[in-house]
């Protein structure tokens, strides 16, 4: 089938379209997606997501360079305190456990202090990728090409839940956020190791499923607090996720229909605790007055 | 959406809305204004003006005006570097329900021109009558940031428009006479450019219209210049679309 233009409205098309396109794994799928979808040469397209995969990385390497602080106090250098402690023995679960930490966290603090991110799928969740998919790829020595080409699984993932819900905190609360991030994440970790759309289908399913719920209430207004933990909590999860679905276990839900309840779930909080920052922790008597001090420097 | 809207953009933190999205307003009112930038009224409006100490916002759209790109440390930078370059700006803060959660308004103004004589650059839509004893009024630019990095211009003097710099971008304000359309048209078919999308509108009290197109390709300093020599042509602003990273 020689196709102009490629629509899905959900991963359950993918499979459907694939044979019909003569095409056999994702990544090959999103390439081809992207590429008749805006009438960009193929190989521009790998070209554009070799300088997103060199930003990624650079944003780790910058992040680990200097304690990240904001003006604010809620970003007091976390992960430079996490490399310390790790270096010095305190490593719970050993090292690539303290990786995937530290590089979550210290790329979502690197935002918070103005610092070069990838918004992916926004900056408020620009951890979660580079913590999760790009420690795993480094220790198990993936080559970079196949890192790669995991870039269009966790693209195409997000690509879905923006066609079917929404990636914005200010309509779905932070589950769209963080909870696509992870779902993105573990669908590209997964696809490090196999091309099998249903193992990839689970990863990004528990990995959004597992985040179900999560609220949008950052202590005033800034992308600090609870956002930069969040991304640790949903890179750690991204890792425990690809891992369940690489052992064989599938999800019960269809990613679709995880999508879908996120909507219904992000549909069903109130505004106060979408991205407004007039409930939830926003409006604790210590986020009150950090607020206060903030708007005082004004 | 696509790939890359979802992977991207490659940006300075901490907010796609309130940091990228403003230093790109920033960046498409300095293609807009299209002239070096002397003295500027920033008014953020509602949440910009809400957060915008913690967002960053204020560098941002300073150094979108510098002409900084979404992802250049410089941004950090940008207020120093503006004042380096004798750029004066001035930030005003301001609530308005009627305006977008994240509004921002540029008034450029002409620093020449200020309480003086000297006529304005053809390319303010002030009209290029000369010798009034006036002073020129600043050349407005309104924008939003709707999300994701994404952004919208809605007004240039006073003129409702609504511009996401995906396309080249043709601005002409006119005399209101019959047939001026058909002389734009002219112009750009004949050059094998086509219009994509084209609104209108008129201003009442000075008689003049402004023709607001969307072009499939670019509009070349040549066949501006050719409009402009109209003499029934006030002002003619090319903008050509948004690259990568911007």
């Amino acid at each position: 089938m020689k196709a102009r233009r490629i629509r899905v409205n959900g991963f359950t098309d993918i499979p459907r379209l694939m044979p019909r396109l003569n095409i056999a794994t994702l990544p090959d799928f999103f390439i081809l997606y992207e590429s008749l979808n805006k009438s960009i040469p193929s190989n521009e397209i790998i070209a554009k997501m070799e300088r997103v995969l060199t930003a990624l990385e650079e944003s780790v390497a910058d992040a680990l360079s200097q304690p990240n602080k904001t003006e604010s106090g809620m970003i007091a250098g976390g992960a430079s305190l996490l490399q310390q402690y790790s270096a010095a023995g305190g490593s719970l679960l050993g090292s690539a456990f303290s990786q995937v930490i530290c590089n979550a966290m210290a790329v979502a603090e690197h935002n918070a202090c103005m610092g070069r991110i990838v918004a992916a799928p926004t900056a408020g969740s620009c951890g979660v990728l580079p913590g999760a998919l790009l420690t795993v790829a480094k220790l198990h020595k993936i080559p970079r090409e196949r890192v790669l080409r995991s870039l269009f699984v966790a693209g195409g993932i997000g690509e879905i839940i923006s066609i079917r819900a929404s990636l914005s905190g200010s309509t779905h609360g932070c589950q769209a956020e963080n909870g696509s991030a992870s779902a993105m994440s573990a669908a590209a970790i997964a696809a490090l190791f196999v091309d099998d759309l249903s193992t990839i289908e689970s990863a990004a399913a528990f990995g959004l499923k597992n985040l179900l719920g999560l609220t949008c209430d950052p202590v005033g207004g800034l992308v600090e607090l609870p956002c930069v933990k969040r991304n640790v909590v949903a890179a750690v999860n991204a890792v425990a996720c690809a891992e369940m679905a690489l052992a064989g276990i599938k999800t019960v839900i269809p990613l679709d229909e995880v999508i879908d309840a996120m909507a219904a779930i992000g549909n069903s909080i109130p505004s106060t605790l979408r991205e407004t920052s007039q409930g939830g922790l926003a409006v604790t008597e210590t986020a009150q007055r950090i607020t206060a001090a903030m708007r005082g420097k004004q | 959406m696509g790939i890359f809207d979802v992977m991207g953009p490659v940006m300075i933190g901490p907010s796609s809305s309130h940091t990228a999205g403003a230093a790109r307003l920033g960046y498409m009112a300095r293609l807009i204004y299209g002239k070096p930038i002397k003295k500027v009224q920033i008014t953020l409006y509602n949440s910009f003006a809400e957060t915008y100490h913690g967002h960053g916002t204020d560098l941002a759209v300073v150094g979108g005006l510098l002409g900084l790109p979404v992802d250049s440390p410089q941004l950090r930078n940008a207020l120093t570097i503006a004042e380096a370059q004798g750029i004066r700006y001035t930030f005003v803060w301001k609530q308005d329900l009627a305006q977008h959660p994240n509004t921002v308004k540029f008034l450029f103004y002409d620093v020449d021109n200020e309480g003086g004589s000297e006529s304005s650059g053809s390319s303010n839509g002030s009209g290029n009558e000369s010798g009034h004893a006036f002073p020129a009024p600043p050349f407005s630019i309104t924008g939003n940031s709707i999300g994701g990095g994404n952004v919208r211009i809605v007004e240039i003097n006073g003129h409702r428009v609504d511009y996401s710099g995906y396309h080249d971008v043709l601005m002409i304000t006119y005399q209101d006479l019959p047939g001026m359309i058909g002389f734009i048209g002219d112009t750009l078919g004949t050059r094998n450019i086509n219009i994509a999308y084209m609104s209108l509108a008129r201003d009442a009290v000075e008689a003049s219209a402004m023709a607001f197109l969307k072009l499939d390709a670019p509009c070349p300093p040549e066949c501006a210049a050719k409009l402009r020599a109209n003499p029934n042509v006030f002002s003619v602003i090319t903008i050509n679309k948004l690259g990568d990273g911007v």
